[in-house]
């Protein structure tokens, strides 16, 4: 049958059509004007004047970029890597369980990653409150001192990381399953029948044949801890918030709190080049060590 | 016959549903004078049936609350009547937010320049023009408690803390109570919190006639060591063991209303926090006093809440008129107000033997001769350019990671970086 290529050509552009329009208006345009804003002085909202690089020019002397900056760095490697192998590890321990013990351990550890932000916040400082939290009485008991968490910028990372890892690794975890399920059984056998040990199995059989997952988790969590913004600024609201900023918090409070819509703009560009840059290299890294497997 | 009247009654309630207004209104009052607010907008919803009717909400206070008043004026939802801070009105006045308030305006409320203090007057004026009609003036006070100082012997004979006259004795009452075994903090202190602190340490900037602007220019001269002198007496009590280290706003409360923390340095707003537990049977006998001074004279910083209209919707004539009664009303019954704690910004209502008699506003309101304000500039004011800036540096240092004098040069280097 002979097929009218021009005719479906035109479906096809009618059918993505309101996909791209939309696109278009809420995202390619807006970033557009992202750029623009970010060399005039304007404030958050309605025009300013132009002033060339001067928004970028400010940001290496600027401290509250620095601490963002260093401080988004640190939360992803507190993150992206310890989160990816926690779940990891807890997808090898559940696939080892069967029937409902499987589904209602399954469940249990997916259970924080339905849970609002704002209610993993009040779980949280409910238990580590400095004062009344429940974990500060079990340091009581174990005579050691009390630890201001929250309070510190020496626990605060970790412990907003920690938090991160208690409440998203569900999700990787289900990733893993999915991934762990879909290595053949035979291989396992064969070794099995070649007498190899447990590790030589996860090293030579579970871990090359799981990559592809562990990628496409990485870099899941990679841009999403880039773009960290809510556990930090709940956690440091009533505390010292400029000491603990990240770089999408940063942002925030240049447009929102200084009224620095151009300022703002400009820290923005910074990250979306960032995450760019981070993630072109991270699909990179990834495709070549599965090539050299 | 009959069905006529019934007719033409229902088209006489209708048009007086239509003639009733409906103000929106928003405020950040989420604590115990929340409650009292709400009762307000009660009362006058009741007195005001058929012509008025307030539709309140309450938001978060501070940097939530103000975002989106900003927001909501851009894109044109503000709502017809707000609470405002007046250490804000130079920054809300400069983003354009604030509609002004004529002269015509201040008729038509029955209120003028005469009804309020010179100082709350000038707080809500900006080049000769009035953005806000104050309903109070809110500062810090030292709420202590009775019980365990009397039992340590160190209650006055008017039932007042010893050691209010100088910082070497008000450190002895605290470390008087230290030795006292059964106390856990002899001051419960907000020391998590740096914004909050500003409010302590500007007092006792106050306390040594220090400025933090001075033409425009920020900490001049010798302000920069009464700054560094504040912050070390907090320090000190640091450590010393004297306050509660890392402790946040609502842990503050918390300690000071379970008696762990004898004293507590906080806003007058909490006095209705204290009244309502004292009347459940939940509290001890306590009381609320004007800070101590520490440094040369006494001084306290304190701020305004201000009701002010929006920019960013376009309110009939008749709306506009129904925000006005809204304003005028609320000041002219703000006796009740002061049960929140506030001191009313209408001197017709502090005038009132009613007002006079009232406890334990009448025990602090000695502080009002010794009231400093934020200055006015559109980097001041809550939540504001200056407060968090030097916030940033507070709470290191009042839990003793940082010295007073580094903490100074900083808070320098980035109020002159903004």
């Amino acid at each position: 049958m002979l097929r009218n290529t021009k005719k479906e050509w035109l479906i096809a552009y009618i059918l993505i059509a309101p996909f791209v329009a939309i696109y278009a208006l809420i995202f390619v345009y807006p970033t557009i004007d992202m750029f623009f804003l970010s060399f005039q002085d304007a404030p958050l909202v309605g025009a300013g004047d132009f002033v060339g690089i001067e928004n970028y020019e400010r940001l290496p002397r600027d401290r509250r970029f620095g601490t963002a900056f260093w401080n988004t760095a640190y939360f992803v490697a507190l993150t992206v890597i310890p989160g990816t192998f926690v779940a990891l590890a807890i997808s090898m321990a559940v696939t080892r369980l069967s029937g409902r013990t499987q589904a209602l351990v399954l469940a249990l550890f997916f259970l924080p990653y339905i849970l609002p932000v704002s209610v993993v916040f009040r779980i949280w400082d409910w238990a580590l409150n400095f004062q009344f939290g429940i974990a500060m009485h079990v340091l009581d008991a174990f005579g050691m001192d009390r630890i201001p968490v929250f309070k510190t910028t020496t626990w605060f990372m970790p412990a907003v990381a920690f938090v991160t890892i208690w409440w998203t690794c569900g999700f990787s975890v289900l990733l893993f399953l999915a991934g762990l399920r879909a290595i053949p059984q035979e291989i396992y056998e064969a070794a099995a029948l070649d007498n190899t040990s447990r590790w030589r199995m996860f090293r030579h059989v579970t871990w090359p044949l799981l990559w592809p997952i562990t990628g496409l988790v990485l870099t899941i969590q990679l841009i999403l801890q880039l773009k960290i913004f809510d556990q930090v600024y709940l956690f440091s609201q009533g505390g010292r918030p400029n000491d603990n900023l990240v770089m999408v918090y940063y942002i925030f409070q240049r447009a929102f709190v200084n009224n620095q819509g151009g300022r703002a703009a400009a820290i923005a560009v910074v990250l979306f080049i960032m995450v760019i840059v981070i993630s072109v290299i991270n699909f990179q890294l990834t495709r070549l060590s599965e090539r050299r497997k | 016959m009959k069905k006529f009247i019934a007719i033409a009654a229902a088209a006489m309630v209708g048009a007086a549903a239509q003639a009733q207004e409906t103000v929106v209104w928003w405020d950040f009052l989420g604590g115990g004078d929340g409650v009292r607010m709400k009762q307000m907008i009660a009362d006058f919803n009741d007195a005001h049936a058929g012509e008025i009717v307030i539709d309140g909400t309450t938001l978060d206070w501070g940097v939530p609350f103000y975002t989106k008043v900003q927001t909501s004026v851009a894109v044109g939802e503000a709502p017809d009547i707000m609470t405002y801070h007046a250490s804000r009105i130079p920054l809300a006045v400069d983003q354009g937010l604030l509609q002004e308030l004529t002269p015509a305006d201040f008729d038509a409320m029955g209120l003028g320049q005469d009804d309020f203090a010179p100082s709350i007057w000038d707080a809500v004026s900006a080049d000769g023009k009035q953005y806000g009609v104050p309903i109070d003036t809110h500062p810090i006070v030292l709420y202590y408690n009775k019980d365990i100082l009397g039992e340590a012997g160190l209650l006055t004979d008017d039932g007042l803390p010893v050691g209010l006259g100088s910082r070497a004795e008000f450190t002895a009452t605290l470390q008087a109570l230290k030795d006292n075994s059964d106390v856990t903090f002899p001051l419960g202190s907000v020391t998590a919190d740096g914004n909050f602190m500003f409010r302590t340490i500007y007092s006792l900037m106050g306390q040594q006639d220090g400025e933090l602007m001075t033409d425009g220019a920020f900490l001049v001269g010798d302000n920069a060591t009464k700054l560094e002198n504040a912050l070390a007496v907090l320090q000190e009590w640091t450590n010393e063991g004297l306050q509660s280290t890392y402790t946040d706003y609502p842990a503050t409360v918390a300690l000071f209303t379970s008696g762990e923390a004898v004293m507590m340095i906080n806003g007058v707003w909490e006095v209705p926090t204290m009244v309502d537990l004292e009347a459940e049977g939940n509290l001890f006998e306590w009381g609320a006093v004007e800070l101590p001074v520490i440094f040369d004279h006494a001084s306290t910083y304190s701020d305004s809440h201000v009701f002010a209209i929006p920019e960013g919707n376009d309110m009939s004539p008749e709306k506009r008129a129904a925000v006005l009664e809204v304003m005028s009303w609320i000041s002219k019954n703000s006796l009740f107000w002061a049960t929140a704690g506030h001191i009313p910004a209408n001197n017709n209502i502090t005038a009132m033997d009613a007002y006079k008699a009232m406890e334990p506003n009448a025990t602090y309101s000695s502080l009002t001769a010794n009231m400093i304000y934020d200055p006015k500039t559109p980097m001041a004011g809550v939540a504001g350019p200056i407060f968090d800036v030097m916030s940033t540096y507070f709470v290191p240092t009042l839990n003793g990671e940082m010295e007073p004098s580094e903490a100074v040069e900083e808070i320098i280097y980035e109020l002159n970086d903004m």
